[in-house]
């Protein structure tokens, strides 16, 4: 039996090239996903290790809150000399490591574009601690040793065109200065950090530029000889005040590789999620080639059973099969997918993510996986048309035209589809308003239960959609029309199948379209409703600090009414879940540059706001009940405990303002003296809008480059641009998913073709020309490609409007757009129109009289 | 039957396979089919009847020789030229398998017309539905239909496009006697009242015998072309042929 499988695996060579293509791309996706995953963060694990050589023990403030970007506040000078007089200590250096600097090229442009962070770091204070500690290979030069001196890294040096004894301007947060280059290095052999630059400085000059006098970011310490590290960071941690704590130096190496581990994590998930969404296509599609298959040879299996093979023989050849293709398609996938990764790569790469990947690694896990996923899956898929084509008794079964499935087999279907939606919706929604966790994945299962509900139901609906999207055909195209129709309902459950595995790549599309266009739109209307500002200044990158004193610059300039400095970010709030964000606005200005929308007080509560006074976002307050009146304690970031009174609430649109605002008069308290999130700009009545932005760019450009000057409509322009990236980048990955889709729809195609050869031969007999045929087959892709994308259309905009239900108290509104949905049935009809290319080719080249002596 | 020819075969050869497993299926046939004509081929299985046929309706082309129909030579004629003289000079019946199963009966009948565009003559269309004996048959699907009902859509199908010629490969090899007098008689009709020309390949000595003409084929030659004059004078020929 098993030969027999494999015969007909090379019998059949083209439905088995496509059914394993579908395969393949689905593994190579998830192999590609790990390899790239893999390899970024063994180059990370390499960064830091090459960076933490020779230390031994690592000392930093404990971390109060934690935040997003998960960094220590900054330490205070005189823990280096506790830490010094330590029992074997024999180097202790403070140190600077701060990613919020910018090297600014030749042309006033930051390098690495804001993608990637650019760290400013102290050179260390003495030879010994240089020669123990430094982790940098000077390639050409030096390290500064004057607070003009800068060395950047070779990456940096090359990308701004610099050579030494070049001037180079900083920009930190302070004003940007110019630094005369003195030297060019590597850290250890590692050329990429993924985009990221390095600029050296002195101590004082590192200090001074990240707003950190009289700090430090860490302290690094050498053991003396024989002193192993946990002995050190024992007698480091006893002389420790209580607001810093200590580590080895492997523990330390070994946290920042976790820390950059997680963040690796969610980009691995997010990307196998769309590897999973591509392997569920692939599955049908598998499903579909079996269940057309063994139809087809329901015959060959009755006539071998009637010769004695029993089911399980029947079913053990049919999954052979499955299984051959599935292993041969994994081995491909997967070494598909090693060279695929650097390509998932180049699309973190277009969002300017820089992550660094050197080498390729390639684990046993990702092997593993690969071909368990690709290879089980194959077998699952198959083993359902196996199990139904034994059913059938021999003898029915050596009937010409053999049924397989019966009509109540078919209500059964029809039922299960149904009730398989409904609970799939019911997952989606429970899972939506938090009765599930965790929430995402939940809403995925559902997802997928509607999807697989959807197919099931779907060969009822085949007839009727046929008929909307094949009359207009009929119509214009006469017979060929009409047999395309008719060809696509005489076996709905294979249409239904097919249409099935493009309607979740569509659904996805339409519901990541739709969802998009209602983010964009609510932040519009945010922006519209919420900002009165004339003009702010945000930074390039559109979401890193700028210095605060920008604020205070603008201010000078002829013209302006008001420069608010405002700030967004982060605090453990005593009693509620997670760290809060909050924004801390200057009450005096306030009024000219937002437009709150209260419900609990008024421009006045804002104005007046006090230095221990908050307003607080409405659904935050009620899910903490906290209301006008009421206190609530707050620890900041840098350890600060703070208490606030309510004096109001208000509706927060798009979350824009997180969960409270308070006086940046505290500022300091938050670690946020030195920098702002934005500073919002009015101009007086009589203003020239135009010179006086002029005026403003000219402040910014030189002393601020990090910043840039935008007006709403701007502002608007780049969040829409930046959501359209993103955009892009999840179109894209759902692309192969389509992909996957499209060669279900010529492998049903050409399945059909062969079980309707003797059809085509006896048309063409009568007259029908080569073109026609061609045309009939395409029209068949057009047809079983629309229902997919009207199905998937369908689904993808109710799935938007289940998702964004629990969102609409943060202003969500739902925008369909209408122009982008259309083009999407349009791109799904094309997409059809070349699915069809090679089954029309060969079926308009069938010999004629071959087709009609066919049995 | 002294007019000119509406087939017309010259010197006629098709070998299938090369050197030593060479078959030659037809072997030098030249033949005419004069208009209104009844023609039946006969021959022992493997005679090279419908190798004949196909390439006298331009289905194969001949290895030598030529064939010409209404007098175009269809050596001369491309793929979409022979598709186009297939659809609108030439009707077909063949032994089994006439009918697409997804178009009506009256669709089946039309099928010609519509891949050519052309807009149906209603009087024939109500004329043939009328003798083929399916005015309430005519939405069914083919598997609705016996076999001898698809394959007098079949018939009416090949005479609605007023071909030039209308070539039956063994119509009646499926059917019961009495399915096939039915379609023999169409086809007799089809030749008396439409003046059609028809070219039927049969094993039946009955069939042929209501046939203007008779040709005996044996290894791929004519060895007899007559006319029958009964049952029992085909079954001679038939004898004949065979010794
Ligand atoms: N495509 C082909 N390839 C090779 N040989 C062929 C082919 N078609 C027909 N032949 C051979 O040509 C000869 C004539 O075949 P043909 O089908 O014309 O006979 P026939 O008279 O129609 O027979 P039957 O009465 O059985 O239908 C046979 O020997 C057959 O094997
Ligand atoms: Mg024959």
């Amino acid at each position: 039996m098993t030969s027999l499988a494999l015969r007909n695996l090379g019998a059949r060579k083209l439905r088995s090239f496509l059914t394993a293509l579908a395969i393949l791309l689905g593994v190579m996706m998830v192999a590609g996903t790990y390899v790239l995953t893999d390899t970024i963060e063994q180059s990370f694990d390499k960064i830091f290790a090459e960076s933490n050589e020779g230390v031994d023990a690592v000392v930093t403030s404990k971390q109060a809150v934690e935040t997003d970007d998960n960094t220590e506040p900054p330490i205070d000078a005189g823990v280096l000399d506790r830490v010094r007089e330590v029992d074997g200590v024999s180097i202790a250096e403070g140190n600077i490591g701060d990613p919020q600097v910018a090297i600014i090229d030749k042309e006033g442009e930051r390098i690495g574009g804001g993608g990637a962070p650019t760290f400013a770091i102290s050179a260390s204070t003495s030879d010994a601690a240089r020669e123990r500690f430094d982790p940098l290979t000077y390639v050409e030069g030096g390290p500064p040793e004057a607070k003009d001196q800068v060395t950047i890294d070779k990456a940096a040096a090359e990308k701004g065109d610099f050579s030494l004894g070049d001037q180079v301007t900083l920009a930190g947060k302070t004003e940007a200065r110019q630094y005369t280059l003195v030297g060019i290095a590597t850290l250890g052999d590692v050329e990429n950090f993924g985009g990221a630059s390095l600029a050296l400085l002195t101590l004082p000059e590192a200090q001074r530029i990240t707003g950190k006098q009289g700090q430090f970011d860490q302290i690094t310490v050498a053991a003396e000889e024989g002193v192993d590290q946990e002995t050190l960071a024992k007698n480091i941690g006893a002389a420790l005040p209580p607001t810093a704590e200590v580590e080895t130096g492997e523990e330390d190496t070994e946290s920042s590789q976790e820390d950059i581990g997680e963040f690796i994590n969610i980009l691995k998930t997010a990307l196998l999620v769309f590897a999973g969404v591509s392997l569920f296509v692939a599955a049908f599609l598998i499903f579909n080639t079996f269940s057309i298959t063994v139809a087809q040879r329901t015959r060959e299996f009755a006539m071998l059973r009637t010769l004695g093979a029993n089911r399980r023989q029947i079913i053990t050849s049919v999954v052979v099969e499955a299984f051959a293709i599935g292993l041969g398609a994994s081995v491909l996938g997967l070494l598909a997918g090693i060279g695929f990764a650097p390509v998932i790569g180049l699309l973190f790469d277009a969002i300017e993510i820089g992550l660094p990947k050197e080498g390729t690694v390639v684990e046993t896990r990702t092997i593993v996986v690969a071909l368990v996923l690709g290879t089980g899956l194959a077998v699952l898929a198959a083993l359902i048309p196996a199990v139904r084509a034994t059913r059938v008794s021999p003898v029915t079964g050596l009937r010409e035209g053999a049924v397989l499935e019966t009509s109540a087999g078919r209500r059964r279907r029809g039922v299960f589809g149904i009730a398989l939606t409904a609970l799939g919706g019911v997952v989606m929604a429970l899972a939506l308003f938090g009765a599930l966790t965790p929430g995402e994945a939940w809403v995925g299962v559902g997802a997928a239960t509607v999807f697989i509900g959807v197919a099931l139901l779907s060969p009822r609906l085949v007839r009727p959609m046929a008929s909307v999207v094949g009359r207009p055909l009929e119509a214009t195209r006469g017979v060929a029309g009409r047999l395309a129709r008719e060809n696509t309902t005489r076996n709905p459950g294979r249409t239904a199948t097919t249409a099935a595995a493009l309607m979740i790549g569509l659904a996805l599309v339409s519901f990541v379209t739709v969802f998009a266009a209602g983010l964009k739109g609510s932040i519009d209307d945010a922006i519209d409703e919420g900002i009165t500002a004339d003009l702010l200044l945000s930074n390039t990158d559109n979401f890193s600090d700028i210095p605060a004193l920008a604020a205070e610059e603008v201010k000078d300039v002829p013209g302006v009414e008001s420069s608010s400095p405002y700030r967004y970010t982060q605090a453990q709030v005593e009693g509620a879940d997670g760290t809060s964000y909050l924004s801390l606005i200057d009450p005096a200005t306030v009024s000219d540059i937002f437009d709150f929308d209260w419900r609990e007080g008024s421009a006045e509560t804002a104005s007046d706001l006090g230095p221990t006074d908050a307003f607080v976002d409405e659904g935050w307050a009620d899910d903490n009940d906290i209301g006008v009146g009421d206190s609530f304690a707050v620890t900041t970031p840098s350890g600060k405990e703070l208490e606030y009174a309510v004096t109001g609430t208000f509706k927060d649109n798009t979350d824009f303002f997180g969960d409270y605002v308070a006086s940046g008069q505290d500022a300091a308290a938050y670690g946020e003296a030195d920098n702002v999130t934005n500073v919002f700009i009015t101009l007086a009545d009589d203003a020239d809008g135009d010179a006086v932005r002029g005026e403003i760019e000219d402040v910014v450009d030189t002393a601020f480059p990090t910043a840039k000057v935008q007006n709403r409509e701007e502002l608007k322009d780049a969040i829409g641009s930046q959501l359209n990236q993103l955009l892009g980048v999840v179109y894209a990955l759902l692309g192969l998913a389509v992909i996957v889709s499209l060669f279900g729809i010529v492998n049903t195609l050409a399945l059909s073709i062969y079980e309707r050869t003797r059809e085509l031969g006896l048309l063409r007999a009568v007259g029908m020309s080569r073109r026609q045929v061609r045309r009939i087959i395409r029209y068949e892709a057009v047809i079983t490609a629309l229902i997919g994308a009207v199905l998937g259309l369908i689904l993808g905009i109710l799935f938007a409007i289940l998702v964004s239900r629990p969102l609409a108290d943060e202003g969500f509104v739902l925008k369909f757009p209408v122009a982008t949905l259309l083009v999407l049935l349009v791109l799904a009809a094309i997409a059809g129109v070349l699915a069809a290319i090679g089954p029309a080719r060969r079926a308009s080249r069938l010999d004629v009289l071959k087709a009609l002596a066919y049995e | 039957m002294n007019e000119s020819p509406i087939v017309a075969a010259h010197d006629l050869v098709r070998v299938f396979g090369e050197g030593d497993a060479a078959v030659r299926a037809v072997d030098g046939v030249t033949i005419d089919f004069p208009e209104g004509a009844f023609t039946a081929i006969m021959g022992p299985s493997g005679s090279g009847k419908s190798t004949l046929m196909h390439m006298l309706a331009g289905l194969d082309r001949p290895t030598s020789g030529t064939v010409t129909i209404d007098g175009t030579d269809l050596s001369t004629l491309d793929d979409a030229d022979l598709t186009e003289l297939r659809r609108d000079r030439v009707g077909f019946v063949f032994q089994f398998f006439n009918l697409l199963p997804v178009l009506t009966a009256d669709e089946n009948i039309l099928l010609p017309l519509s891949l050519a565009g052309r807009d149906p003559d209603n009087k024939l269309h109500d004329r043939l539905v009328e003798a083929v004996g399916l005015e309430d048959r005519l939405t069914h699907r083919p598997s609705e239909l016996s076999g001898g009902q698809q394959q007098r859509v079949a018939v009416a199908r090949a005479l609605m496009s007023q071909p030039s010629v209308v070539f039956a490969d063994e119509p009646t090899g499926n059917l019961d006697s009495k399915a096939s007098e039915g379609i023999l008689d169409l086809l007799r009709r089809a030749v008396d009242e439409f003046g059609q020309t028809v070219v039927m390949v049969t094993h039946e000595a009955y069939a042929a015998a209501i046939a203007d003409r008779v040709l005996v084929l044996v290894d791929g030659r004519v060895v007899n072309d007559e006319t029958p004059e009964s049952t029992e004078h085909v079954h001679d020929l038939m004898n004949q042929a065979a010794a």
